[in-house]
């Protein structure tokens, strides 16, 4: 805010420029021109400094439309699958879409595109990952944020990033190669990709945005909270459960969601470790079934699928539920990320 | 009051636990990928990597290898011919046909002679007995019949000396003998299949015979080209591995037979024992730094070879995109700071950023395959750039836009004050002082550029292909090969370092850019405390 408030003086040039003009009886110094112009006086500079503006307008908007065409071209690739002959039949093949429990895109006879394993493969990874690193990455932030000195969160910080930098596909093969057939022999699992590996896997991945996230909201929480809490007598640990958490809660919801953004929108680790099976996990608690997650299933089949046929679509709607998911919790996140804003700006 | 205290005490140590795990994490995910990857670059090569290097790539000079072929080859040779008569003398369908023939040839040649009839009659009934009783010595599986028949046969030998046509008779028995007194020919079958397997092993670890014609995949046209897989090959020669049950409803325990037992007794066992002390001399291996490794291109499936055409193909995406999404990038960060107040339009424009910014990989994938690959009418590089420019467009506008806003307004205000204007105000005054953040920012999206696989899979990333001769091709990429070499079992098994390698190669490439990245900033933090 301060940091724009002189040009805006500056830059309205006729009732400023008057009134700089007015109380200055004598000029300091000679100027060739005058300090400020109207537009009037400076046609030229008026006009380029309005059409820059437009064009540097119109390039920021580049977001803004490919988030358009994103949505355009996801959901217009979806809806020749979920379209039927009337109203009716869509929402029964919407309803089939969503709650059929079996997957035979490219059976000849009867072809079933029942979703449902697939989003709760999603759901359920996502979930476990969560379980696991939601109490890695808080107790993470709020070491880094408020135990450790200086020197050691210098350390800690690259740790973080490159954890954060590793590319997925590392991960995947991480988890495919090294974890699963450990995960076979230690645990005598029938097979080393399932749920428990990929999980094991997005934990790790989702702990850098939540430990940055939830901490950058620990530091916004000012000395003064902690400060008082301590001079009550309180202990690290109760200042930190009972007063710091609670005031810097939504920014600790914020991290959260987008930990389980990018847990659920990550592709290659599910792809390659979860194990590619496409069932629901029975029962829930069993860890060390295979599941296919939504993103793996579009990344296995949409390289074998013709373009146009039924199941090419299919694949677009699995990509616009997982799209609509994103969008949600994005706004979701949005709106606690205002919050934090907003009490920083009040403050 | 204690309970209170030793609460504080476990959440600060398990707090304190979680940084190390993470740490600990860091070391066990990346430690094993970078350790043996490195093996892809460092390791010791053998005769059969040499010649693989000569006949691939051209490396090395043509009289040294050939030099060292006929060397190792000499070598090698005894234990061929050993391996190649005790299988002729197991061989005993072979054998019989061939004393069948012999016994047609003679009495062909008998006639020709035109030999007296009752000489004739003599002779061939003679040839007929050695022919009866060297058929019943092969066809018996008794050890000591089959051995008493053969000295039978042998003993009849002096009465045919002058018969050149015979002589082969006599040579089948010589060498039959040998084989009945160390095998038992009961378990000539046996014999046989395990001398198929030794056969086998021999093939992996030694290559292709030179007396035989090349293969025609190269994976097949070289021998273990490692010491390590020399090592490792060599236990499927000298060991036989089973999988046994020892106690019912208990799985399967695996077990190693020496083969030295399996073939006790025969000509053969001593050179399960020789091949393994001259397996320095058979291999010649050397250490070697295999630095071309970045840069050689590769056979198909990875078998041999670097990853030089996935390196240079994930350069070309991943610049690609840069050259797209930076301008795009900057220009709107700077709009951000420069006009963005809270109007209404600016938080549409940042909710657009941020749900950009959201949206899975895989959709970006989606949607390249939707909107680019139809626009340019295939899947090609051009494809996958855009997508990835799509893709790092948000982390370099929040990362620009952070570093603009940094600038100090002192330095804004002076620049203006001396009379420049906005613009050049901006490009001489704030971009310089926002620099090495927007660098920071830069490098660090080509590298999450450089990593994302799941943008490029649909888009114009291949497995195993051409190098691409324009922008309208589809390329190899690190990434996606990555996932094609972990999840493709053959290449697996048989070369596990070429897998390691690849990830290898892309990890380095990911983290020195985020070592860059890290550099850049800690210096800046370093001018900016120095002030």
């Amino acid at each position: 805010m301060d940091i724009r408030k002189p040009n805006v003086t500056i830059l309205q040039p006729t009732s400023g420029a008057d009134r700089v003009r007015s109380e200055q009886s004598k000029p300091v110094a000679e100027f060739s021109r005058p300090l400020l112009l109207s537009p009037g006086q400076d046609l030229l500079g008026y006009v380029t400094g309005h059409l820059g503006r437009g064009t540097l307008f119109v390039i920021t908007l580049v977001s803004v439309l490919a988030v358009f065409l994103i949505f355009w071209f996801v959901i217009r690739e979806a809806i020749p699958f979920l379209k039927g002959e009337s109203l009716g039949q869509t929402i029964a093949r919407l309803t089939e879409f969503l709650t059929g429990k079996n997957w035979y895109p490219e059976a000849h006879v009867h072809p079933e595109f029942g979703a449902l394993p697939a989003i709760v493969g999603s759901v359920y990874v996502t979930a476990v990952a969560l379980v696991l690193s939601v109490p890695v990455g808080l107790l993470c932030a709020l070491f880094l944020s408020d135990m450790a000195p200086f020197s050691i969160r210098q350390a800690i910080k690259p740790v973080i990033e490159i954890l954060a930098a590793i590319p997925s596909v590392a991960y995947g093969f991480f988890a495919i190669i090294v974890v699963a057939p450990w995960l076979q022999h230690t645990f005598g699992f029938s097979t080393g990709a399932n749920a428990l590996n990929a999980a094991m896997i997005l934990a790790i991945m989702a702990v850098p945005t939540i430990i940055s996230v939830a901490e950058d909201s620990l530091s916004a929480i000012g000395r003064e909270i902690r400060e008082a809490s301590y001079a009550l007598g309180a202990t690290r640990a109760e200042t930190l459960l009972k007063v710091v958490i609670p005031a810097a809660h939504s920014g600790i919801i914020a991290a959260i969601i987008l930990g389980m953004m990018r847990a659920i929108g990550e592709t290659m680790v599910v792809w390659m470790a979860a194990g590619m099976a496409s069932q629901i996990p029975s029962p829930w608690w069993d860890l060390s079934q295979s599941v296919r997650p939504m993103t793996a299933t579009i990344a296995q089949e949409m390289g074998e699928t013709a373009r146009g046929t039924v199941h090419y679509y299919a694949l677009f709607a699995i990509g616009c539920v997982l799209l609509i998911f994103t969008f949600g919790m994005n706004l979701i996140s949005e709106h606690f990320m205002a919050r934090i804003h907003r009490r920083e700006g009040g403050r | 009051m204690m309970l209170r205290m030793l609460f504080d005490k476990l959440f600060t140590g398990s707090a304190a636990g979680s940084v190390g795990l993470l740490c600990l994490l860091l070391i066990v995910v990346l430690g094993p990928m970078v350790w043996r990857g490195m093996g892809a670059v460092v390791f010791r090569e053998t005769v059969e990597f040499r010649k693989m290097q000569h006949a691939i790539f051209g490396r090395g000079s043509q009289a040294e290898i050939l030099r060292e072929t006929e060397q190792v080859d000499g070598l090698r040779k005894p234990i061929y011919d050993t391996f190649d008569s005790f299988a002729q003398g197991i061989d005993v369908d072979k054998q019989l046909d061939r004393v069948r023939e012999i016994y047609r040839e003679y009495g062909d040649s008998l006639r020709q002679r035109n030999t007296p009839a009752d000489e004739f009659t003599q002779l061939r009934s003679t040839a007929k007995t050695i022919r009866d009783r060297l058929t019943e010595a092969l066809e018996t599986v008794d050890q000591s019949e089959a051995i008493s028949l053969t000295l039978q046969v042998l003993e009849m030998e002096i009465n045919f000396a002058g018969e050149p046509q015979l002589a082969e008779f006599f040579e089948i028995a010589r060498r039959y003998k040998k084989t009945v007194e160390g095998i038992d020919p009961g378990h000539r079958q046996e014999y046989a299949e395990l001398l198929r397997e030794v056969r086998d092993a021999m093939n992996t670890l030694f290559g292709p015979r030179p007396d035989q014609p090349k293969p025609p995949l190269a994976e097949h046209q070289f021998g273990a080209t490692r010491w390590d897989l020399v090592q490792r090959d060599v236990r499927f020669l000298l060991y036989d591995e089973q999988w046994v049950q020892e106690t019912p409803g208990q799985p399967l325990q695996k077990k190693l037979i020496p083969r030295k037992q399996q073939f006790a007794g025969t000509e053969l066992e001593g050179w399960f024992d020789q091949i393994e002390l001259d397996l320095k001399s058979l291999f010649r291996p050397r250490l070697r730094i295999y630095w071309q490794y970045f840069f050689d291109d590769s056979t198909p499936g990875h078998f041999f070879g670097g990853v030089g055409p996935e390196i240079l193909g994930t350069l070309l995406l991943t610049l690609l995109a840069m050259v797209v999404a930076i301008p795009l990038g900057i220009i709107s960060a700077a709009y951000l700071v420069e006009y963005g107040g809270d109007t209404f339009i600016i938080r549409i424009i940042r909710t657009c950023i941020n749900t950009l910014a959201g949206v899975p990989s895989i959709v970006f994938g989606l949607f390249g395959l939707a909107f680019f690959v139809i626009l340019f009418g295939r899947p090609c590089i051009l494809a996958a750039a855009m997508t990835l420019a799509l893709l790092v467009l948000p982390v370099i506008i929040r990362a620009s836009e952070e570093a603009i806003r940094a600038v100090p307004s002192t330095y804004k205000e002076a620049s203006l004050s001396l009379g420049a204007g906005r613009f050049r105000t901006f490009m001489t005054v704030i971009l310089p002082a926002a620099m090495p953040g927007i660098l920071t920012g830069i490098i660090l999206s080509l590298s999450r550029a450089a990593g994302e696989t799941a943008p490029i899979l649909f888009t114009g990333a291949v497995f195993l292909g051409p190098m691409p001769r324009s922008l309208l091709d589809s390329t190899r990429a690190l990434p996606y090969g990555v996932h094609g070499i972990a999840t493709g079992d053959k290449v697996g098994m048989t070369m596990p370092h070429q897998q390691y390698g690849m990830v290898m190669a892309l990890i380095v490439l990911v983290l020195l850019l985020n070592f860059l990245a890290i550099g850049i900033r800690w210096r800046v933090s370093k001018k900016l405390r120095g002030y």
